[in-house]
Formats: structure tokens, C-alpha cells, sequence
């Protein structure tokens, strides 16, 4: 905790009262805010307070109302009751253009840059320095230059946009809204696609933006990380504002307890099920040209194996090209002992093979149909008679269903899954191959952006398949739930296995170790 | 379908809808000849070509394709169905023929997009150009005349045609009847209607328009569906060719130019999105097609002149498309920002104009 006591006596120094207090020199200020969606009371009047030099924390589950009220402050959507003051002034926001004026920029947890245009031209976009009818590149360039030096981040203001990480992305989206010179500053899950190395440097920039004065705003479902930079926590349930607290005076099981409104004993479910000698899944020598070599690896019944790694180390491309939704060059598969060929998702579903990707809008889901649509969407046929017409009243009892096991929070079964929050969306992903009933599944961060009562909720599934003898493969980032939920881990670093471990038996570090290519052992 | 679903369903057609009613009240009361059942009988009669290539437009929009084919292709079609019936070939099987030379073209259309990868776009841009050569240089560029009067049955004839003969020894109808291309319309409006919304081939085909990879993902035949959906769009250009050709009594090889835009224009009317797939219906394009023809009838009926008459439906295009816009913004308010892939294909939105704004030529 020395990082969160470091920030705690720099944010006391900063603010006059440790206690939370409704009145004050507050930098923004929100008082009984009230939104209704149709059928939904989003927020039911909130109130939210955000310092100079304070990074805030907003936490809740899905659903909770923070992105609503975020969208109210950043002026995207209009509150139907309640006040918004800036500086002790009230302002009314029609337009995001608004909210920017007065300073307030929005961090999206999907990043809103141009793709084919360069660093420069994405941070000062309809606001390029001119000479005459020209766009005077050079002092774009040196303008430019000077904000990422600010940020002290080495990024080429030429670069396209499009070849830079998603870390890299970030910093020129943080670039930008500094350069719209923002005090306040809303980041929406900014470390969901971050490496751990990435996340540090992130905190590092916050930081120091905090010691300009910069109030942050700042949404995570990554509870353990909040330590290292939040001076207060806010936690919303159901629409409604529970606790705000310095962060220092409350406990993470504390916040937990908070935000489901009941206190949980254990991040992780007690594992039932045992592996067995029986072997699912080979995977022998598979690679694919450039992307990862020698790959080999098997999965036992009732195990539970995780796929650990950094970013871009192979763990998704080597679930994809099992799946077939990527060929591989070479190498063999072994289902239940059997070799198989498989050059397309058709091929591998037809296996019993499912694959829950990581990136739910571009994979996943489609969005612009209905909750049941998507949920069925693997398994049209076990809603469709002999000639092919669809049986709505299954479709609605299995999407019901779903709806109730994984309390997805919709309206209707009907409702359009593009209108549902981004937890919920995910949730209708995971559903789409629950329903498919596999016999092999590679769930690729299944529990990304998901609130911890239906993280807990995805565990337990985990472990039930597993016991029932289905294969479950569990590609995550996140380290506790490699050591909470996987019997042995498969590590990857750069396209090989580093190595692979019994989870029991090993310890964060080492994991990380491996996926550092600081360890490597033959499988 | 639940209520919610059905009032959806409702409002996505509330713009094209609410233009129709409106047109029809206005034509009632201008021109006494509109509001008459012989009336109605003959638009129907005009409104079945754009409604035929409106419907295979209206799959091939879904998946996020575009066909600029089919005007071409139901010449092949049409006029391929008269050389082989003047050849000698039987009524029945020469037109079956065209039908299939349709469905070929098709084919070839989806093959170069599920394929060869090639955005739909260009791919039917080719064929457009290929289609149309290939039975110009077929017939030598002339009208194939003299054809049997079999061949004007499926275009000209009628159902429950009731009529007299007079003492003067002049026919005298009582009823008109309704045409024939007016029932294989209904019969396949409904049909296409069913297939679209209530099996798992349109489940697949909306799937595969709302996002390719996740339904690929979810172990949908994308290709196949997408292959089908050219299929289907280059029968019904088929049709439409056998359909005109019969009509005419006469296979015309320059028949159907610039039709593809009529066919998109009713799509785009009836709520398809040409920027996004997955939307669409075939209610919605049947009244955008019956939008266009009641339109171009009764602007005849009040003596309007045919250029007036062009720009006319070209603003009309324009409002009902905007009126749709406006209604599914408000709908979608909550969703500000647009997801990457859209802000990619932001090229798109001057696509949509240009039906409408070659329809206007």
C-alpha cells in the first residue's frame, strides 16, 4: 500500500478536508441528477463531487449509472432533473462541444481517433494551426511535439494512428484533451486493453496531471489497481449514489460490499471439479506463418487450463486458429483423441468447439438485432423446425432463460443489444455459446468489463463445465484469475510457449516471469 | 412476432408509410380518375418490376451488398427467354430458362463478392456492363419482334378478367382482373416476407448484414448466405426481365436501363440501410415501391410533365430517407459515439444520395 499512502498524503495536502464534504471550493459539482431511459430509471438523483488535483474513482456494476452520469457531465445526453456546477458556477450543457469548452474531456473505453490520420492531425483535428488556407504543418508538428514531451511519452506526431498500440492511442487521446486544456478528465475502463507495463506507464501520466490541478474522473471495474492512484472513491448502485469515501478509509472488501449491496466472501468459487488422465485436447507443434510457432499443449478433463501471456504473446491467435477462424501453416488437433481437421468456425462448432472472442462489438455481437437473435445466433437450429422456420417461443424461452442465469439487465428480450450497457452485451455473448452447449470452450476475456457479481456468477459456470467433463480454456489478462480458476496455465511469450505450469505450484511472479521470456522451460 | 417487435416493425415503416397515405389523399382528391379500382389494378400492374428487383435488392442490402446488376441482367434475362421461345423452345421452358440465366448472373455477382472479395459495389458494376453486352451482342442490338402470343400471356393476362360479348359484337369488361404479375407479386412478397423474417435462412442473412465476423464467429455460412442473396436478387431480375419482355410481346435488349436505382430507391424508402447491414425489409420495399409508382401515376394523371415528375421523386427520396434518419437518431440517442467501423465507412453516406440523385437524371 506504500503507492496509495504516497497519493493519499499529496491529495491531503492538496484538499483542505480528508471527509467528504457536499459543499466546498469543488471543481465540479453535481447535485440530484436524474435520468430516465424508457423503461429504465438510470440515475434517480445522484450527487458526485470532484476536487482540483483529485483523481476520483467511480465504481459500481454494470448498470450502476456511472457511464450515464459521465455522458450527463461530458454533455452527450441531457439530465431530466438536477444541476451541474463547474468553479461554483452552474452550466447547462446542450452539446459535447459545451462540456469541451468548459473544459471537461471524455476518455472512452473505445477510442474515438481517425484511423489514416496521424498523431498531429487527430489531436488538433478542426482546430490545425493555419498559414493562410494551408495547414501549417510545421507548427502542428512542434505543437504537437510539445504536448506528448508534457506527457513525456515517445510518440511520432507523423505516425498513423492506426499502427499505434491501443496504449499508444490512448496517450494521444489524453494528449488531445489536454490540448483542449481539459481540468476535467473522464477516463472510461482506460486500462481494459493495457498491458501491465502500459498500465504503469499510464498511472505515471495521471499522476502527474493530477499535480497541474486536473480533476480525474476515473472508471474501473479493475478494483485492485485503484490503489495505486485514486485519492477517493465513489461507488453508485442501481442508479443511485451509495458511498464516496477517501480511499484510505475504506477497504476493497468494503467497496465490493458497497457496490453489490451484500458482502462477498470470496473473489473466486471453491473448484469442484479435478482433473482427470483423460485428455480432451492435444495441440501438437501448430503454428501459424509469423504469428507463433510449435505451439503444443493439452487439456485434461475437468481442468480448467489458462492461457497467460502478454499482449500480442499469441494466446488469442492460437485459440483463433484451433477454432479455424484463422488457418494455421502447420501442426495437429486432437479432440477426445481423434485428429481433426478444421479450416473454419463451421468446422470446429461442428466439433463441439466454441470460441468466445475477446472483442465482443467487432466478433461478437450484432448489434443492430435483438437480445434473443444474438442469443441463438450459434444455434439457429435448435430453434428452427425440419424446413427451417424458426420457433419463436423457444427463441424467447432459451434467451429468458439466459437473461435470468446471467442477470442481464434489459427490458426485453427483444430490446436491441446495441442499447444495452457494455457489460450486459458481453454477458449476451457468453450466452450466445452457453446456449451452443459445446464440448470445448475458449473463452477469451470472458470477464473484461464485466461487475464482480457476474464475474463471480462466470466463475462458477467455469467450474460446473469442467466438472460436467466439458474442456474449458480461460485466455485472460488478469493474473488472479489465472491463480483463482485455472488448475495449470499455458504461458506464452512472443508466439511460444514459455511454459507451462501448475497453477497450485506456482505464483504470480513467476507467471510473469515466463511471460516476460525472463523463464522459459519446454512444455 | 411479440408487440414490441411488431411496433418496431410499425415505426421503421412510419416514414414511407405516413408519404404514401399522404400521396394517395392528395391524388384522390386531384385527379377523379386515381381513386378507382382499374386505377389501383394499373399501378399495381406498373409497380410489380420495381417491386420484383426491389425484393432481391431488399436481401442483398441486408448483407450489407449492393446489386447495380439487375437492370442489365433482366435484359439477359427477358431477352435470352424470347430468342430461345422464338428458337422453337416452349413458352414455359424458355422462360424458365431466362429465370435461370438470371440466377447464374447472380451467382457470378456473388462469387466475386463471397469470393474474390471484391466490394459489391464494383463487382455488380462489372456484371452491369458484362450482362448487358453480352445480349446486345446476342440479339445485334435489335428488339426481337413477331414472338407468339403465348409469350404475352404471363405479362398481359389476367385472374377473374370477366367480360361480355356486346351485341355489337365488341368485347364489353366488366372487370378487368388481376393481372397476372400483379398475383406472383403477392405470392412472392409473402413468401420473401416468411423467408426473411421467420426462418434461419433469413436469421443467417440479417446476421451476416449486422456484422460478418460474429456471425462467421457463430458458425453462420457467410459465404453461402451471401453467394444466395446475389442468387435470389439475380432471379428476381430474371423475373422482372421474362415478366416485361412478355408484356411487351417483344424481346427489347435495351430494356431495364437505370431500373437497379428504382430498385434501390424503394429499398432505401422502405427503411433499408444502405450504410449499415442488417436492416431492411420486405414490407417496407413493397411500399416503397408501390411510393415510387404512386407517384409517377398520379403526377401522369394531374398532366404533370415528365421532367417535373423526375424531380418530384427525387425529393421525395430525399425527405422520406431524412424523416427515417431523424426518427432512428432519436431512437438511438443514448449511442453517441460511434463504434470504428462506421467512422471507417463514413464514405457511405454520399452513397446513399446517389440513387436518389441519379434517379432525379
Amino acid at each position: 500500500m506504500t503507492a496509495s499512502e504516497a497519493t493519499m498524503s499529496h491529495s491531503a495536502s492538496e484538499s483542505k478536508s480528508a471527509i467528504p464534504a457536499p459543499a466546498g471550493p469543488e471543481l465540479l459539482s453535481v447535485r440530484g441528477i436524474v435520468k430516465r431511459f424508457p423503461g429504465v430509471l438510470a440515475l434517480g438523483g445522484v450527487d458526485f463531487d470532484l476536487r482540483r488535483g483529485e483523481i476520483h474513482a467511480l465504481v459500481g456494476e454494470n448498470g450502476a449509472g456511472k457511464s450515464t452520469l459521465m455522458k450527463i457531465i461530458a454533455g452527450m445526453i441531457p439530465p431530466d432533473e438536477g444541476t451541474i456546477h463547474l468553479d461554483g458556477q452552474e452550466r447547462r450543457f446542450e452539446h459535447v462541444l459545451d462540456a469541451q469548452d468548459a473544459g471537461i474531456a471524455f476518455i472512452h473505453q473505445e477510442l474515438c481517433l481517425t484511423p489514416h490520420l496521424s498523431v498531429a492531425e487527430n489531436i488538433f483535428l478542426a482546430r490545425e494551426p493555419m498559414r493562410g488556407p494551408f495547414v501549417d504543418r510545421a507548427r502542428l508538428r512542434a505543437k504537437t511535439q510539445a504536448l506528448l514531451d508534457g506527457l513525456r511519452v515517445n510518440i511520432d506526431p507523423g505516425a498513423i494512428v492506426k499502427n499505434l498500440s491501443v496504449a499508444q492511442q490512448q496517450m494521444v487521446e489524453i494528449a488531445k484533451a489536454l490540448s483542449l486544456n481539459a481540468r476535467v478528465l473522464i477516463m472510461d475502463e482506460p486500462t481494459s486493453s493495457l498491458t501491465e507495463n502500459e498500465i504503469d506507464q499510464l498511472f505515471v501520466i495521471i499522476r502527474s496531471l493530477r499535480t497541474q490541478g486536473v480533476g480525474i474522473i476515473y472508471i474501473s471495474h479493475r478494483l485492485g489497481e485503484l490503489q495505486h492512484v485514486v485519492d477517493r472513491v465513489t461507488i453508485f448502485r442501481d442508479g443511485k449514489h451509495v458511498r464516496t469515501a477517501d480511499f484510505g478509509a475504506i477497504t476493497l472488501d468494503e467497496i465490493i460490499a458497497a457496490m453489490v449491496g451484500r458482502t462477498l466472501d470470496q473473489k473466486f468459487p471453491s473448484r469442484t471439479s479435478h482433473p482427470t488422465a483423460e485428455r480432451i485436447l492435444e495441440v501438437c507443434n501448430l503454428s501459424r506463418e509469423g504469428v507463433f510457432q510449435d505451439v503444443s499443449f493439452d487439456l485434461r478433463r475437468g481442468e480448467i487450463l489458462g492461457f497467460a501471456g502478454l499482449m500480442g504473446a499469441g494466446r488469442t491467435e492460437v485459440a483463433r486458429a484451433i477454432f479455424g477462424a484463422d488457418q494455421k501453416s502447420s501442426g495437429t488437433v486432437r479432440l477426445f483423441g481423434h485428429e481433426v481437421t478444421i479450416h473454419s468456425p463451421r468446422d470446429a462448432i461442428r466439433h463441439g468447439i466454441a470460441y468466445l472472442s475477446e472483442d465482443r462489438k467487432g466478433h461478437g455481437l450484432a448489434l443492430e438485432m435483438q437480445l434473443a437473435a444474438n442469443v441463438t445466433m450459434a444455434n439457429v437450429d435448435a430453434v428452427a423446425d425440419r424446413l427451417g422456420f424458426l420457433r419463436f417461443g423457444d427463441e424467447a424461452a432459451a434467451a429468458e432463460k439466459y437473461v435470468k442465469a446471467l442477470d442481464i439487465k434489459t427490458p426485453s428480450i427483444r430490446q436491441i443489444v446495441k442499447n444495452l450497457s457494455g457489460g450486459n452485451q458481453q454477458k449476451v455473448v457468453i450466452a450466445k455459446w452457453l446456449f451452443r452447449e459445446s464440448q470445448l470452450l475458449f473463452f477469451d476475456e470472458p470477464t473484461r468489463g464485466i461487475d464482480v457479481g457476474a464475474k463471480y456468477a462466470i466463475y462458477q459456470m467455469l467450474d460446473r463445465f469442467a466438472a460436467q467433463g466439458i474442456g474449458v480454456v480461460l485466455i485472460t489478462s488478469e493474473l488472479p484469475e489465472v491463480l483463482g480458476m485455472t488448475d495449470r496455465v499455458v504461458v506464452f511469450h512472443e508466439g511460444r510457449v514459455a511454459g507451462v505450469l501448475e497453477t497450485g505450484r506456482s505464483n504470480q511472479e513467476e507467471i510473469i516471469q515466463y511471460a516476460s521470456g525472463q523463464k522459459t522451460r519446454a512444455a | 412476432m411479440t408487440m414490441n417487435e411488431k411496433r418496431r416493425d410499425l415505426i421503421q415503416k412510419f416514414a414511407a408509410l405516413g408519404s404514401l397515405t399522404v400521396l394517395i389523399a392528395v391524388f384522390a382528391v386531384t385527379s377523379r380518375a386515381f381513386f378507382t379500382t382499374t386505377n389501383a389494378l394499373t399501378v399495381a400492374l406498373q409497380v410489380c418490376t420495381i417491386a420484383y428487383l426491389g425484393m432481391g435488392m431488399t436481401v442483398v442490402i441486408i448483407t450489407a451488398g449492393i446489386d447495380l446488376s439487375v437492370g442489365s441482367v433482366l435484359a439477359l434475362g427477358g431477352c435470352m427467354a424470347a430468342v430461345l421461345i422464338k428458337g422453337g423452345m416452349p413458352v414455359w421452358l424458355g422462360m424458365t430458362a431466362g429465370l435461370l440465366l438470371g440466377c447464374l448472373a447472380g451467382l457470378l455477382n456473388g462469387l466475386f463478392v463471397a469470393q474474390l472479395k471484391l466490394p459489391p459495389f464494383i463487382a455488380t458494376l462489372g456484371m452491369m456492363g458484362v450482362a448487358r453486352g453480352v445480349i446486345l451482342q446476342i440479339t445485334g442490338g435489335r428488339a426481337i419482334a413477331g414472338m407468339d402470343q403465348a409469350f404475352g400471356v404471363l405479362g398481359n393476362g389476367a385472374l377473374f378478367k370477366k367480360m361480355t360479348i356486346g351485341a355489337d359484337g365488341y368485347p364489353d369488361i366488366k372487370f378487368v382482373g388481376i393481372p397476372y404479375p400483379v398475383i406472383v407479386m403477392v405470392v412472392l412478397a409473402i413468401l420473401m416476407s416468411v423467408v426473411l423474417s421467420r426462418t434461419r435462412f433469413g436469421r443467417h442473412v440479417y446476421a451476416t448484414g449486422s456484422n460478418n465476423e460474429a456471425a462467421r464467429l457463430s458458425g453462420v455460412n457467410v459465404y453461402r448466405i451471401t453467394v444466395m442473396a446475389y442468387v435470389i436478387a439475380g432471379f428476381f431480375a430474371g423475373l422482372t426481365g421474362i415478366v416485361l419482355m412478355s408484356r411487351l410481346v417483344t424481346g427489347q435488349p435495351n430494356e431495364g436501363i437505370a431500373y437497379e436505382l428504382d430498385a434501390i430507391a424503394a429499398a432505401v424508402i422502405g427503411g433499408a440501410s444502405l450504410t449499415q447491414g442488417g436492416i431492411g425489409t420486405i414490407s417496407g420495399t413493397i411500399i416503397g415501391a408501390f411510393v415510387i409508382g404512386i407517384l409517377r401515376n398520379g403526377l401522369n394523371m394531374n398532366g404533370v410533365s415528365s421532367f417535373v415528375q423526375q424531380i418530384i421523386i427525387g425529393v421525395v427520396i430525399l425527405l422520406t430517407v431524412w424523416i427515417d434518419q431523424l426518427r432512428s437518431k432519436r431512437s438511438t440517442r443514448v449511442r453517441v459515439f460511434a463504434n470504428q467501423k462506421q467512422v471507417e465507412r463514413s464514405g457511405a453516406p454520399a452513397e446513399a444520395s446517389e440513387p436518389a440523385r441519379r434517379a432525379v437524371e
